[in-house]
């Protein structure tokens, strides 16, 4: 059987990565996809505790539910957000996006 | 003749795909591959829950993740066509103080993680009925909640990328006068 300290170490590998793509990255689209890996992230650590602590109910995969729930709207509304400041002005670049910076 | 030894073998292909792939999305340029990679990134997340033992959330993750939120993202790739800038604003030279600052959180992080250890055997059988009980139980009324917030995304994603009508109209007869 596979100890939970691998499972729980990949997460957060995987959540790092995302949240130094996060910092250096500058489109927007792609900013989204590393809030994507991190939120993946914590959903295999979610599961991964839920399993291996014996919980009956399954506690955890309920909360990977509704982080599924929120990812898809998460992603909808911030592509929405980007396709609507890209017809304002066409970068996706969010240092060039400044707008509402007053 | 035990085939215990599968297990870790597929482990070990599954995460070196995982943090591969997750390495790319963050390292490569041309970002329809990183959309892709991620898409992979994802499918072998799901394998992962499956050698977990979790089926259910596994053939969401195929379905929401894999399906859905890959392809929006393509789609918001093909409409906004631009790469990233290849340098850095002059004074945004945020790089290497971004890398110390993840480093200096992940380090102690990641050494703590394989102290975790597992009191108790995962249950038998596959993860359903349990979820099932609990959504419907305990977690009714945040399930409903959260198919309310599925709703206002939906409203709030159209209104945000709908045109307004009425001003390309007015702007259009302005034109044509």
């Amino acid at each position: 059987m596979i100890p939970l300290g691998a499972y729980i170490f990949v997460s957060a590998v995987l959540f790092f990565i995302g949240c130094a793509g996060v910092l250096v990255r500058r489109n927007a689209v792609v900013i989204l996809m590393c809030v994507e890996l991190m939120l993946n992230a914590a959903n295999l650590a979610f599961v991964a505790f839920s399993r291996r602590y014996g919980a009956i109910d399954e506690r955890g995969s309920v909360f990977v539910v509704f982080v599924f729930v929120i990812a898809a709207a998460e992603v909808a509304v911030g592509l929405g957000i980007v396709l609507s400041a890209y017809r304002n002005r066409p970068v996706v670049d969010v240092d060039e996006i400044h707008a509402m910076k007053g | 003749m035990t085939f215990d030894f599968v297990e870790p073998i597929v482990f070990a292909m599954l995460s070196v795909g995982v943090i591969a792939a997750g390495a790319a999305v963050v390292l490569i340029n041309r970002i329809t591959a990183a959309a892709l990679l991620m898409a992979f990134t994802f499918l072998c997340m799901a394998g992962m829950f499956v050698l977990l033992g979790a089926e259910t959330i596994a053939a969401f993750q195929v379905l929401i993740y894999v399906g859905a939120i890959t392809v929006l993202i393509l789609y918001g790739v093909m409409f906004t066509k631009s790469g990233d800038r290849p340098y850095a604003l002059f004074f945004q030279h945020q790089t290497p103080i971004a890398a110390i600052f993840v480093a200096a959180i992940a380090i102690p992080v990641l050494l703590l993680a394989f102290s975790f250890n597992a009191p108790a055997p995962p249950p038998r059988g596959g993860d359903l009925p349990g979820l099932a009980t609990s959504v419907f139980t305990d977690f009714a009324f945040p399930f409903e909640i959260a198919s309310v917030l599925l709703l206002a995304a939906m409203v709030g994603a159209i209104v945000l990328t709908k045109r307004d009508e009425a001003e390309g109209a007015d702007t259009r007869r302005r034109e044509r006068r």
